[in-house]
């Protein structure tokens, strides 16, 4: 399977998707970190994590597949929802929130 | 070792700004850009007006950068909110 298939069925089979540096107990770069505390926050205990590092072919795959040059990405029922940043401001804004309640399940 | 400068020259170089700053240590960058050319676009859509300005210096170059990106009317109203 190509890393495209590959992201494809990993973004439409789970409804939350976070591409990280690291895991969730342990992230290796502060704006994946930062990401994982706005789940959390927002409620969601239970998302789909995917460490970038540990698979050269996702890493590069995924700033293809969104035309997005950095880490973490965020997909919610699988649409690319935005980076850390892009998460930031949605949660300051209560559309995070607002979001991921539909895809809590 | 890139600059806060340079990025600001790449940026203001392939969008036009109304305003643009730039700040960071040679490792992780801030900019917060001010532009007409986002006016329609999602949040995504406006980083990755951004990001293509920025080309290969985004994987090569510049290893973190947080955007903020304001249409000049966003601006101008959270200008006008902040003072109240």
């Amino acid at each position: 399977m190509s890393a495209n298939d590959r992201i494809r069925e990993q973004v439409t089979s789970n409804p939350v998707v976070l591409y990280m540096k690291g895991s969730p107990a342990f992230p290796q770069c502060g704006f994946s970190g930062a990401a994982v505390q706005m789940l959390k926050a927002c409620g969601v205990d239970r998302f789909q994590s995917v460490d970038v590092l540990a698979d050269p072919e996702i890493r590069q795959g995924i700033k293809e597949y969104s035309n997005w040059p950095t880490i973490p990405q965020l997909y919610v029922n699988g649409e690319f929802v935005g980076g850390a940043d892009i998460m930031r401001e949605m949660y300051q804004s209560g559309e995070l929130q607002k979001m991921l309640e539909t895809a809590k399940a | 070792m890139t600059t806060p400068e340079a990025i600001q020259g790449y940026i203001a170089g392939g969008l036009p700004c109304a305003h643009l700053e730039v700040e960071g240590d040679g490792q992780h960058f801030r900019a917060v850009i001010v532009s007409e050319k986002f006016a329609g676009l999602s949040r995504v859509r406006q980083h990755q007006l951004v990001y293509q300005v920025l080309g290969d210096r985004m994987r090569e170059e510049i290893h973190a950068l947080s955007l903020e990106t304001w249409t000049p009317e966003a601006w101008a109203a959270k200008a006008g909110a902040a003072r109240g």
